[in-house]
């Protein structure tokens, strides 16, 4: 299932009133707070914790009602110490827990870097195997609602250079909560990327357990001429480009990555190998990003097949401004993954 | 203390010393790659904590803990001489060679592991000792740490959460008097690291980490008090690493001096060992007998093999393979 398989079916006069209520639009945060919430009646082991994530439910409701049905052993609110908030996930997974963290805004994710790059995501590896750390954090993330510099970063950056972390970036409430099922399930590590701006998005998310596989991208949207592939926030855009660019006879694929690290480079490739015009697209600034590790790839793995090099689109290479006029300079829109899509179908 | 307790301490102590001296000895040969720290004049400090720890507690070793390391696997059925093979990153060593100095862990002992970047299992010990209250067993999580690393905002984020949870966390810091060369006084707010503890509400104490008796018998009543679940315990051990910066020495003669021939902790477990009427020739022979042992323990490092080529690609992730070259 995609965003793209989700579109909601016209409610006429002739649709039975049964039927009607049986059509469950949830929103992004909800469809995640019914992934917690199955998988603590799942797992035994697992907790959640985090800053203000207990009687008051997140600072965006995701772990809201959790505290009432799972007590606050399981339910675990912090001060501010995020080092100690993930120091503890670590410990807790090293003796077979599987806590699931609430780092409140992505960017204080600088205040447990440490813990993360050299402590949870090595845990496997530098001592041979004899430690797994099957943990969830869990952040927001993303720009675009007035935030400013420190509330509004897109982080996967940070981590793409750190081998034994899997970031997870879902688009949709359906992804969302089979993602985060399958990272609670996962015995790696599992950053969880829940852009800000998605978590209103609603779509019919069937309320049962599934779980959306790791590192598996998904095919949004099928198209022959361009690919584009995002992430997060970057897909609905890609695709209300690809509807634009439709209308002018582009036939656009789109491409959902989900897993960003490590990425389903297959789905990507052949993409890439079928259109031979790419277009990348991430939010976060250009060096050393997302765009550059997947523009990279491509041009190496597909030289033959493109008929033009990789176009990248970005956010542009500053701190996020708070003023909104300036914001939307600052971090791309649908209009320049539409400009980027026209560009590539010149190739 | 009953004299044979003491006298195992002393043989404890022993094996500390001369795993650290041989250590010394083929790091200068060149066989130890990497970096070297010994934990040379604060033996006591390590042979107190492993006679108290279970192979079911937990400890975070720090970088000059090679000697409880080793205890912890004599005491709780392992290998002491894989501790040593790891050190010389061999295939034979607890964690295959992958990690060395710095990062030996086994958890069939309890040892969670070293973390060289200072202070950062501060944090870490808080899930552990959480796991264990949660599922209501007695067990200990202790985090080793020097004074130095007193400055880790982790260090703080610690005592804060151990204290509000009320966590079965045994903090043992080794004030030895410097970080790497910054004076315990000058780099925090006391010298006294208990007295900066004590905001934070639990039960702590200051030791003489030279003297073994008292090591000892306070690592005793804290961990006590832990495992009868009255929460976290702080225990400073004032001590003096022999060596200096690497393997340079800063500090004044006098002070070294001092150290060395007048606060050696197993010289003044052997005089009391003595003035309990124990021959000279009985713990003469538990020096040699540890000088033996740990001989064969680096003959056995240096004739094992070098870790299998896939392990450099091995466990980076539990759900994926990494491209190897
Ligand atoms: C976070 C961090 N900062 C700096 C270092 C470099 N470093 C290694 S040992 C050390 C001094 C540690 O002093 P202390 O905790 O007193 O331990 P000691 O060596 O005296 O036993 C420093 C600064 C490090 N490994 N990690
Ligand atoms: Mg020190």
């Amino acid at each position: 299932m995609t965003a793209a398989d989700t579109a909601t079916p016209k409610r006429t006069a002739r649709t039975p009133r049964k039927a009607r209520d049986r059509v469950r639009k949830v929103a992004f945060t909800r469809a995640l707070n019914d992934a917690l919430d199955l998988a603590m009646a799942k797992h035994d082991e697992m907790f959640v914790i985090g800053e203000d994530i207990a009687e008051m439910g997140g600072d965006f409701g995701v772990t809201k009602g959790l505290l009432a049905k799972y007590g606050p052993e399981r339910v675990r609110d912090t001060p501010l110490s995020e080092a100690a908030i993930i120091g503890t996930c670590a410990g807790a997974a090293m003796v077979g827990m599987r806590p699931v963290a609430e780092i409140m805004f992505a960017d204080f994710i600088a205040e447990c870097y440490d813990q993360v790059v050299n402590n949870v995501a090595k845990l496997h590896y530098m001592f041979d195997g004899q430690f797994k750390a099957p943990l969830v954090i869990r952040t927001a993330c993303g720009g675009g609602f007035g935030g400013g510099p420190h509330h509004s970063q897109s982080v996967e950056g940070w981590f793409l250079n750190v081998p034994g972390i899997v970031i997870v970036a879902p688009s949709n409430p359906i992804d969302a909560k089979g993602l985060l099922l399958a990272s609670i399930d996962s015995d790696d590590p599992v950053l969880f990327l829940e852009h800000k701006a998605l978590y209103r998005s609603r779509a019919e998310v069937p309320p049962e357990y599934y779980t959306t596989p790791l590192g598996a991208a998904a095919i949004a949207r099928e198209g022959t001429d361009v690919t584009v592939v995002a992430a997060m926030r970057m897909v609905p855009m890609a695709l209300d480009a690809a509807a634009k660019a439709a209308d002018d006879g582009i036939s656009v694929e789109v491409v959902d990555l989900r897993t960003i690290r490590p990425y389903d480079a297959a789905t990507v490739l052949a993409s890439a190998s079928k259109t031979g015009r790419v277009v990348v697209a991430n939010e976060a600034p250009r060096i050393g990003g997302l765009g550059a590790e997947l523009s990279a790839r491509i041009s190496e793995e597909c030289f033959s097949q493109l008929r033009g090099p990789v176009v990248r689109v970005d956010g542009l290479d500053t701190p996020i401004p708070f003023s909104v006029p300036l914001e939307d300079i600052v971090l791309p829109g649908t209009d320049d993954i539409a400009a980027a899509i026209a560009t590539a179908a010149q190739y | 203390m009953e004299t044979s307790t003491l006298l195992g301490l002393y043989r404890d102590m022993w094996l500390i010393r001369a795993f650290e001296q041989g250590l010394e000895r083929e790091f200068e040969k060149g066989n130890v790659p990497g970096m070297l720290h010994t934990g040379l004049g604060q033996e006591a400090t390590q042979a107190a904590l492993a006679w108290h720890l279970k192979a079911t507690d937990t400890f975070f070793p720090d970088h000059r803990c090679h000697g409880i390391n080793a205890l912890a696997q004599q005491r709780h059925g392992g290998d002491g001489e894989r501790v040593m093979a790891e050190l010389f990153g061999k295939a034979t060593g607890v964690c295959s060679g992958k990690g060395g100095s710095l990062h030996s862990a086994d958890p069939a002992v309890g040892n969670f592991g070293d973390n060289a970047v200072e202070g950062s299992y501060m944090a870490t010990v808080l899930g552990v000792a959480l796991a264990a209250k949660m599922r209501g067993q007695p067990n200990v999580a202790c985090a080793i740490i020097g004074d130095g690393t007193v400055g880790r905002g982790e260090f703080h984020e610690s005592l804060n959460m151990a204290a509000i949870w009320d966590l079965p966390v045994l903090y043992a810091c080794i004030n030895n008097g410097y970080a790497i060369s910054m004076p315990v006084g000058e780099g925090h707010a006391s010298a006294d690291i208990v007295d900066m503890v004590q905001g934070y509400g639990f039960s702590s104490q200051q030791v003489d980490g030279n003297d073994i008796v008292e090591a000892w018998t306070a690592v005793s009543s804290a961990v006590e008090h832990i495992r009868s679940g009255a929460g976290p315990y702080f225990l400073e051990f004032k001590t003096w690493r022999w060596q200096g910066i690497f393997a340079g020495e800063f500090r004044p003669e006098a002070e070294v001096k001092y150290w060395k021939e007048e606060r050696d902790p197993i010289m003044l477990a052997g005089e009391t060992l003595a003035g309990r009427g124990v021959a000279p020739n009985d713990l003469e022979a538990v020096e040699q007998e540890m000088t033996g042992l740990i001989e064969e323990w680096i003959a056995f490092a240096l004739e094992s093999p070098e870790p299998d080529p896939a392990k450099a690609t091995a466990d980076v992730y539990v759900g994926w393979e990494v491209d190897s070259r």
